[in-house]
């Protein structure tokens, strides 16, 4: 057991699938599931928090105040355009000449370009269509501006921000595992380990446990959606269809 | 591949054309659509005569729209049988059917992948007419229709609503079939324009002769196309099948007299023109006439003005009173008429000319010849006269 | 890192592109086959649950819902899960790239035939169009800027994942990418990186030039 908290065990090339996945020692350790585990989680987390908050303020300020119509077609045009494996590839060289390391810049920055996009779309979507009649009603009523913006845009906007913030969130977990690839680690370290060991029951392992991640955190958001709504908000909040 | 039930529909059979007077029987037609429990079209027997315009009409429901589509078999009749020329629809091949069938519906449908001519072509395309032959057909609809010949090349979206329903209809007419189905076709576009359309395919109707099933809910554009209004009411019930001025003067039951309003009276007027008038003078003399003569006219008729004619066409009003002063005739000084109509004009238009200026006369001007005049009492007369018959 | 060291690893040395022309050729070529051939693919398969899916209207649900499945599975897991069976070869790129091509392909086909006007459909069928004259002259010819969007979307991201493939060994530009990781060398990492998505943005132009001649109708603007 001792050895096991400071350095996971090898993992032996005739590995049965099952003895990965469910076997204790190689969960725990420096290079266990678990380290890999929350390796991902932490650099997934950081960057969707980061995006959102770079662009839910960013694509609210813009949509209210009708700006930056021509930023959205721009936006979807290259965010569709740009591989993310390249550009973290691109920067690794930079970073390392900075003398920062293979890691987390390289990877990071390429999976928050990947993950701006979707928030920033779908936060800029749901101010723009507030129903104009809402926004008018309430100004009527003599709320000032600002009140009109945070109030009323904000609550029936936030389902359709929320399912931006999803989207991003599982594009970024089901792309970081490419990190492995470049110098990093997390779950996608069995993958990347497998095909270089040809050792092919760590590598199924290795796939299933980021599938498995990747189902998990939709799972996981869309429960967050339906609790973070009122069911009236909700219902106002659901695309309306043709 | 056509049979020679299908060939009898097959545009370009003359001989048979011809057979049947009756050229759309419908014979206890009934249409009850899935998951419904009561009919939308109940036990409907109609019978359309070739070459007339009737219109089918009737509030929401009355299932006009859904027995238009039962003769071109986009819906298909619960029971009861849709003969057309003769031959139970049933038999055909449902798109030989609808080859030999126009078909114009409200918001169109034109191919917007597809230029104007292209669209027109389509049915000629599908039964393989040659390009030569198409394109002369083409052209020819286009000045049925009033379609400028450089519009052929535009796409629909580039069209005005009411050039676009034009493609529509010279699209219908492509194949020449001898039956049109049109389903509130005029309902999309604004009253002027409408009423221009109306007027058209009057026209239209003139020079070819179709026998065309005509569904709106407007009763005025009822009594203005049709021979023969059929008002059917919710369920497809038929209330009254006859022509509009039976239909005015004679509605069948309250359902009917409901359904055309108050005013049918003033609708009467609409139908019948100025032409259907008896001659009457009026008071009226010659410009050459003697004063004397002229008071005379003025004393019998009672008015204040004096009509003056000149060769035959009308040269204006004069007062009474000033015709009174003794001056010659020609030197009174004369009005133009307030109120002036056609022979063509409607009765209605010319109570409504009356009505508003400040005259109890209209002038009927036949082509600049004097014609007689209209007063509010012959028009009154004239729809009087008929009630009692 | 030395000056002499940071000077003879620079972001891009140009000699290396010129001595290794033919090696970044290379993979470009195969970096468009293997995009050509998965786009190719996954249209195919995803015309025909297209058609399945039009003509049984049930089937739509499940139909979106299973190409929806298939485009989570994260590309690494995919191709992770696949190399057991066909080993690193082209086919163990090909389906998954293919795979993730049907979602966008299909929900995008879908909604074109959406698009649709009900009374363009109901005026085809009152003309005497057969259902597949319908289909094929009507139809598809109007959906079509749905799908040629849905291509350019398919074409662009397959062009990226491409790069992941590298991994095992198919990667095209990925594989300049993952080399000159490997040897701590960063100007293929540089001329491959930049590439694939010169690469994605050229192939997006070109599908948009195709697209904008298919459809003269909708580039003409209203004049009324």
């Amino acid at each position: 057991m001792t050895v096991v908290v400071f350095a996971q065990a090898a993992i032996p090339r005739d590995i049965g699938l099952f003895e990965f996945l469910f076997g204790a020692e190689y969960w725990t350790g420096a290079g266990g599931i678990l380290t890999s585990l929350w390796d991902t989680v932490v650099l997934c987390a950081a960057v969707v928090v980061v995006a959102t908050v770079v662009a839910v303020p960013l694509a609210t300020a813009l949509a209210h105040h009708g700006r930056g119509e021509l930023s959205v077609t721009w936006i979807v045009t290259l965010s569709r355009a740009i591989p993310t494996f390249a550009v973290a590839g691109l920067l690794v060289p930079i970073s390392l000449r900075r003398g920062l390391g293979f890691e987390p810049w390289p990877i990071f920055i390429a999976l928050l370009l990947l993950a701006l996009p979707p928030i920033y779309l779908n936060t800029y979507t749901a101010v723009k269509d507030v129903d104009r009649g809402v926004v008018d009603a309430a100004r009527a009523m003599g709320f000032s501006e600002r009140h009109v913006l945070f109030r009323v845009e904000m609550a029936l906007g936030t389902a359709v921000i929320l399912a931006g913030v999803r989207v991003a969130a599982v594009q970024v977990v089901a792309t970081e595992p490419i990190r492995a690839f470049l110098g990093g680690d997390g779950l996608g370290r069995y993958v990347r380990d497998g095909l270089g060991q040809n050792n092919d029951n760590l590598l199924l392992g290795g796939a299933i446990l980021v599938a498995a991640l990747a189902a998990l955190t939709g799972v996981m958001f869309g429960l967050a959606q339906r609790l973070a709504l009122p069911a009236g908000v909700r219902r106002l909040a659901r695309p309306r269809t043709r | 591949m056509s049979t020679v039930t299908s060939l009898t529909l097959h545009p370009g059979l003359e001989e048979l054309k011809g057979i049947a007077e009756v050229a759309i029987r419908l014979d206890e037609v009934t249409k009850r659509f899935d998951g419904t429990d009561s009919d939308a079209v109940s036990a409907l027997s109609l019978e359309i005569p070739r070459g007339s315009i009737v219109t089918l009409i009737g509030p929401s429901g009355c299932g006009k729209t859904t027995t238009l589509r039962m003769i071109n078999r986009l819906i298909e009749p619960t029971s009861g049988r849709v003969e057309i020329n003769g031959l139970d629809a049933i038999d055909q091949p449902v798109t030989a059917l609808r080859r030999s069938i126009g078909y114009v519906i409200q918001q169109v449908g034109l191919f917007p992948h597809r230029t104007v001519s292209q669209n027109i072509a389509t049915v000629p395309r599908t039964l393989g007419w040659d390009k030569q032959r198409t394109a002369g057909r083409v052209a020819e609809l286009a000045e049925l229709v009033g379609l400028e010949p450089s519009m052929l090349d535009r796409f629909p979206d580039e069209l005005s609503g009411g050039q676009q329903q034009r493609v529509g209809v010279a699209r219908a007419l492509a194949a020449d079939p001898p039956v049109l189905l049109m389903d509130e076709p005029f309902g999309a576009v604004d009253p002027i324009v409408r009423t221009r359309l109306q007027d058209e395919l009057l026209a239209l109707q003139e020079q070819v002769d179709k026998t065309i099933v005509f569904v709106t809910h407007d009763i005025d554009e009822a009594l203005k196309l049709a021979d023969r209004i059929a008002l059917l009411n919710v369920g497809g019930i038929l209330e009254q099948y006859s022509t509009p001025d039976d239909l005015l003067r004679a509605p069948a039951n309250e359902f009917v007299e409901q359904f055309i309003g108050e005013d049918r009276g003033m609708k009467r007027l609409t139908l019948k023109t100025v032409a259907d008038l008896p001659f009457e003078q009026g008071p009226v003399v010659d410009i050459g006439a003697s004063p004397i003569e002229a008071v005379a006219v003025a004393d019998a008729e009672g008015g204040d003005w004096v009509g003056l004619v000149r060769e035959g066409s009308f040269a204006g009003w004069a007062r009474s009173e000033d015709l009174r002063q003794g001056a010659a005739v020609a030197d009174v000084p004369r009005s133009q008429p307030a109120a002036q109509v056609t022979p063509e004009s409607t009765l209605r238009t010319a109570m409504e000319l009356i009505m508003t200026s400040h005259t109890s006369v209209a002038v009927i001007d036949d082509g600049g010849r004097f014609g007689g005049v209209v007063t509010l009492d012959t028009i009154r007369a004239s729809l009087v006269a008929e009630v009692d018959r | 890192m030395s000056v002499v060291a940071q000077a003879a690893n620079p972001i891009i040395r140009w000699e290396w592109i010129v001595d290794e022309w033919d090696q970044i050729q290379e993979a470009l070529i195969q970096h468009l086959e293997l995009t050509i051939l998965s786009v190719s693919l996954g249209a195919l398969v995803a015309a025909l649950l297209s058609a399945v899916a039009l003509r049984f209207r049930p089937m739509a649900t499940p139909i979106t819902g299973f190409t929806g499945f298939l485009y989570t599975i994260p590309s690494v897991a995919l191709f992770g899960l696949l190399v057991p069976y066909f080993g690193l070869t082209r086919t163990t790129a090909v389906l998954p790239l293919a795979a993730y091509t049907l979602l966008i392909l299909v929900t995008n086909t879908l909604a074109g035939f959406d698009a649709v006007p009900a009374s363009v459909r109901d005026a085809a069928d009152g003309m005497g169009l057969t259902p597949t004259q319908r289909v094929i002259k009507v139809e598809l010819p109007l959906a079509l800027p749905y799908i040629i969007a849905g291509l350019r979307i398919a074409v662009v991201s397959t062009v990226g994942l491409v790069t992941v493939a590298s991994i095992i060994g198919q990667g095209g530009l990925g594989r300049l990418i993952l080399d000159g990781l490997r040897r701590t060398f960063w100007t293929p990492m540089t001329i491959g990186a930049t590439l694939s998505i010169v690469l994605a943005l050229v192939l997006d132009g070109v599908i948009y030039l195709i697209g904008r001649a298919a459809t003269p109708w909708a580039q003409r603007a209203r004049t009324t």
